[in-house]
This record gives C-alpha cells, sequence and structure tokens, in this order.
C-alpha cells in the first residue's frame, strides 16, 4: 500500500473516532461550561446510551429509530436527575456535584446490569451502513464514514444552536451571569435541566453510535469517562471549540499511536495531556486558571 | 482522648474474643480504614478531592508482591519498603496532578491511576496481567520471627501500622504545616499572599497520602495472598472516597468507620443481593445530600446536644 492512500485511509479511520469522542466530551465541557458540574456520570450515559440504542433497535427493528429513541431516553433521566438530586445542592461546593454524580454511576451502572445482563449485546446496522466502500482499492468499512459524517453534521448542529437561537444565546447568557438572566424573567432552573438533559443525551448518541462498533457492555462507561476527561482537560473545561479540537488531536494520537507504537498508545494519550497541561494549565481554549 | 484509648484496647483485645472469620474480616476493615484515612489527608484537610487513590493501594500491593516473591526480604521490611517506594512515586504524581486546580486535579489523578491500570495490564513480568500476582508469601523475620504468619499475629500487626499511622497523622495535621493545608483548604489566594508556597504543601501531603496509601496496599498484598488489576480499578478509587465521605472527612477517625461501615455492610448485603453497588450509590447519594459531615458528624452532633 502506497504511502498517501494509507495517509488517507488513517486519516478517514482518526476522524470517525474524534466524532465518537466529540459526543463524549461535548455533553461534559457544555455542562461544566454552564453549570459549573463535572458530571461523573458521563460516560454512564454513554453507556446507558448504547444498551437504550440496542433495545430500541432490537424492538422497533430500525436502527435510525434507535439513534432518535436512545438519547432522548437517557437525556429523560438526566435532566430528572437534575432536578431531583443536583438542584438542592447549588448552593454547595463542586466537590458536591464530583461525587453524588459518582454516586450515581454507580446506581445508575447497577440498574443497567439488571435489566440487560452481563453479556455484551450487539447492534446490527442497516444493509446501506453495514457495507464495505473501496477506498484507493482498499476496504473500507461505510459505517466509519458515516460516523465521520455523523461527527461533522452534530458539531455544526452545536455550534449553530448555540450562536443563532434564541435558546442559545439563554444558555450562554446563564453560564455568563445566571443571576442577571434570572432577574431578567427567565427560568435559569429549566435552562440548566435543559442542558443537563442534551449533554446526558449527547453522550448517549455516542454509546448508541459506538455500540454497532464495540457493542454494548458494562465495562463502556470507565474507558468513556476517561476519555472524556482528558478531552474536556485537553481542550479546555468549558469551551465548546476546544473538546472539538481535543477530539481530533486525541483521535490522531490514538490511531497512529496505535499503528506505530502499539505498545504505547494509551501512554501516547495521557503523555499528549501532560504536554498540553505543562504548556497550558487551563487546557487549550480553556481560560487560565 | 479518652475514647480512643478504650476503642484501642477493644481493638487489641478483639482477636481474642472473635470467631477467627470475624478476625480475618477485621483486619481487612482495618487495611482499608488506613487506606481510607491516608486519603482523608488529601481530601478532608486540603480539599484535594483525589480520584484515583486505588493507584496508591495498587502500587504498594504490587511493590509488596514482588519484593516477597522475589527477594528473601523479612516481611516487615517489605512492608515499609514497598510503602516508601510507593510514597516517591507519589512525589512525581503530586507534580504533575497540582499544575491543575480544582475538578481538573481530580480527573489528572483519576487520569494517572487509569496509566496505571492499563500498565498493570501490560507489565506482564512484574505485575503478571490479568492473572495477578499469587502465592505470596509472609516470610519469616526479621530474627527468624514467625509471629506475622498467624491470622492473629498479622493482624497486630495491621492493628499497630494503623495505630501508628494514625498518631503520625494526628501530630502532622495540629502542627503547622498542617495549618497550612486547612489554609489552602479554605482560601488558597491568601495562603499564597502569607508568603507560603501552596504547590509545595500540596506536593507533600500527596506524597505522604500516597505513603501511608501504599503501607496499606502493602499489607494488603501478604494478607490476601495476591494483588491483582481489581485493586488499582476506578471503581475502587471512589469507593474509597465513599468511605472517607460517608465516615466523615476532616477527621482521620471517621473515614476509619467508614471503612469499618462499609465492609460491614458489603459482608452483609453480599448475602441477599448482588447489587451491592446499587445500595452503595443510594447510600452515598443520601449522605452527600443530607449529612455532608458523615457518620462521624452525626454522632458529634448527637453527644454535643
Amino acid at each position: 500500500m502506497d504511502f498517501l492512500p494509507f495517509l488517507l485511509v488513517q486519516c478517514l479511520n482518526a476522524l470517525s473516532q474524534a466524532a465518537l469522542l466529540f459526543f463524549l466530551g461535548v455533553g461534559l465541557t457544555l455542562i461544566f461550561g454552564i453549570m459549573r458540574i463535572v458530571n461523573f456520570a458521563h460516560g454512564t450515559f454513554y453507556m446507558l446510551g448504547a444498551f437504550l440504542g440496542y433495545s430500541a433497535a432490537h424492538l422497533s427493528g430500525s436502527f435510525w429509530f434507535a439513534l432518535i429513541a436512545g438519547p432522548i431516553i437517557a437525556g429523560g433521566v438526566g435532566a430528572a436527575f437534575e432536578i431531583g438530586l443536583l438542584r438542592p445542592l447549588y448552593r454547595r461546593g463542586d466537590s458536591a456535584f464530583l461525587m453524588v454524580t459518582f454516586g450515581l454511576t454507580l446506581v445508575l451502572g447497577d440498574i443497567t446490569r439488571l435489566l440487560w445482563g452481563v453479556d455484551p449485546l450487539q447492534i446490527s446496522l442497516p444493509n446501506a451502513l453495514g457495507a464495505i466502500v473501496f477506498l484507493f482499492d482498499e476496504p473500507f468499512p461505510t459505517y466509519r464514514l458515516f460516523l465521520a459524517a455523523a461527527g461533522i453534521i452534530v458539531a455544526v448542529a452545536i455550534w449553530q444552536f448555540l450562536e443563532r437561537t434564541r435558546l442559545g444565546l439563554l444558555i450562554r447568557a446563564t453560564s455568563q451571569n445566571a443571576e442577571m438572566v434570572h432577574a431578567l424573567g427567565v427560568n435559569v432552573n429549566l435552562v440548566r435541566s435543559g442542558i443537563f438533559g442534551i449533554g446526558c443525551g449527547l453522550a448517549a448518541l455516542g454509546g448508541v453510535l459506538a455500540a454497532p462498533m464495540v457493542t454494548a457492555s458494562l465495562g463502556m462507561a470507565g474507558n468513556a469517562i476517561i476519555d472524556a476527561f482528558v478531552i474536556v482537560i485537553i481542550g479546555g473545561m468549558g469551551s465548546f471549540l476546544g473538546s472539538l479540537l481535543a477530539a481530533v488531536l486525541v483521535a490522531f494520537v490514538q490511531v497512529f499511536g496505535t499503528y506505530y507504537f502499539p505498545d504505547f498508545a494509551l501512554a501516547a494519550m495521557y503523555l499528549l495531556m501532560l504536554l498540553v497541561l505543562m504548556i497550558r494549565p487551563g487546557g487549550l481554549l480553556g481560560k487560565e486558571i | 482522648m479518652r475514647g480512643l484509648v478504650i476503642a484501642a484496647i477493644l481493638l487489641a483485645a478483639a482477636p481474642l474474643g472473635l470467631p477467627p472469620f470475624a478476625t480475618t474480616l477485621l483486619t481487612e476493615a482495618l487495611i482499608l480504614g488506613l487506606l481510607a484515612m491516608s486519603l482523608d489527608l488529601m481530601v478532608g484537610y486540603t480539599r484535594l478531592i483525589s480520584f484515583g487513590h486505588a493507584a496508591a493501594y495498587g502500587l504498594g500491593a504490587y511493590a509488596c508482591g514482588d519484593l516477597l516473591i522475589h527477594t528473601r526480604l523479612p516481611l516487615p521490611f517489605a512492608i515499609f519498603l514497598s510503602a516508601s517506594i510507593t510514597g516517591i512515586v507519589g512525589i512525581g504524581v503530586a507534580w504533575v496532578c497540582t499544575l491543575a486546580k480544582g475538578v481538573s486535579f481530580s480527573m489528572l489523578t483519576l487520569a494517572f491511576a487509569q496509566l496505571l491500570y492499563a500498565i498493570a495490564f501490560k507489565w506482564t513480568a512484574v505485575t503478571g496481567a490479568s492473572d495477578g500476582l499469587a502465592g505470596i508469601p509472609r516470610r519469616v523475620g526479621p530474627f527468624g520471627l514467625t509471629q506475622f504468619q498467624t491470622r492473629n499475629g498479622y493482624y497486630y500487626l495491621v492493628l499497630g501500622c494503623l495505630l501508628g499511622a494514625y498518631a503520625f497523622c494526628r501530630v502532622l495535621v495540629r502542627s503547622p504545616f498542617g495549618a497550612v493545608l486547612r489554609g489552602i483548604r479554605e482560601n488558597e489566594p491568601k495562603t499564597i499572599s502569607l508568603g507560603y508556597n501552596t504547590r509545595l504543601c500540596k506536593i507533600a501531603i500527596v506524597a505522604i497520602s500516597f505513603m501511608l496509601g501504599g503501607l496499606s496496599g502493602a499489607l494488603y498484598a501478604p494478607f490476601a495472598g495476591f494483588a491483582n488489576t481489581d485493586l488499582l480499578f476506578w471503581l475502587f478509587s471512589g469507593q474509597v472516597l465513599i468511605m472517607v465521605i460517608v465516615g466523615g472527612q476532616g477527621t482521620l477517625l471517621g473515614p476509619i468507620v467508614g471503612a469499618a461501615f462499609f465492609m460491614l455492610l458489603e459482608h452483609v448485603l453480599s448475602q441477599y443481593t448482588d447489587s451491592w453497588a446499587l445500595f452503595f450509590g443510594l447510600i452515598f447519594i443520601g449522605f452527600i445530600t443530607f449529612a455532608p459531615d458523615g457518620i462521624w458528624g452525626l454522632f458529634r452532633r448527637r453527644v454535643r446536644i
């Protein structure tokens, strides 16, 4: 295989990986940027999304339905959790959120185990997505192309939503000065619940999309939360563009690292994080702390 | 203070009156209590919320296991050497993690523990990969001492370590250094402006906390006879944090009570259900929401009124 086609195929691989990482990181960073809450249960919502997606696809027979139903249900669970358990804690410190969401991780993880069992579950793809295309005479899964495209579409959609819509404006205003927004007659609590739900829903969307490649399993949550944290730290806490940039960077390091140094691929991600932290402690696009 | 002496005497007399399996359970509770107390130095006194304390435990356990399997070092020496090694590694971890503050610190500690977890799976020669280290012996010595090999003897070794560590921590948090730590907890910029090098203090307390956590892991390896990657798993880090919070952070003794409480709870729950994580999580959420001071705080409030 020539170098140029190889490079192109690996880049496409990295982009599809970046899309999954972006879904994970962007929800976490949105929730943190606007609510100052570190959602430890984020990886668990990713896992929950995969399992919900499995059931939805299984019951309806349609992967597309699962793509919509999974994130909505998971987002609803997230919003309910915000209303029931996080709202009473707003007067307390950051660490209270971190720990209460850790408690949620345990509870949701165990409920998932009770509902779906311990065996990994496979989501089957519609024929259009399960096929293989040939790029430069090399086979390449269509699904990875679909992932990369989905990542770009969702990124543009979130960006336009935040910049162009009235709700996006309210969300940005709430992140800067919640009290002032409240004084102007906006129901800030509702905005917060909505954001928490959307963030969890985005993680779940990533989970549904990842499930056909890696199967839905209970082990997903642990890996996902670490990946999400790494992306948010590299990109800068609360920065939307930062999470996009970090997802692409980490994906490229992972894909090319796995190819060239298979034994050190995992360490490469942490080294990248370390390097960023030493140069810019607040993350690439984050505020200096 | 008087209560403390009574508790120490009761613990010292416990093996004489308890059935053997209860002594084993109590030994494990004390080992976990030591781990939770070491985390309390970071969480309760300095508000450095570490989500990766399993790293210290696992490091100590693997170091001690390797020392006992591959060298002829007597048991207590191997344990103390492992604790020192963990403390030295802790300096490096602290140097990196204190680059960040607040929640970023928590995430970095978690990422570091995960890195160790991944390494433990790959580095077969030292960690035995997914099989772990099995058959860790309790070596004789020093001077041909065989007492530590028995169930009760090992219990007293653990109890001695815990009491020694508690005395050390108590002196530490009441020293001027401890006052600086509380200064960092309450208001770091102010502490800096008073002329203290807070980064150095944080590195010191993380390293000390790692050393004591490593001591606890080093005690666990020969106690259980094995060390595996479960000891490094991120959920375990979270469980230790739960023990600290539920027991009562910033009290040293509270986390020990919390560890014992959870040992007992897990033991009882596992007889009726395998959903222990569900109940752990619910109890934890309950404590965070309604009783942030933990069991120790509830107890203190009750006694004062």
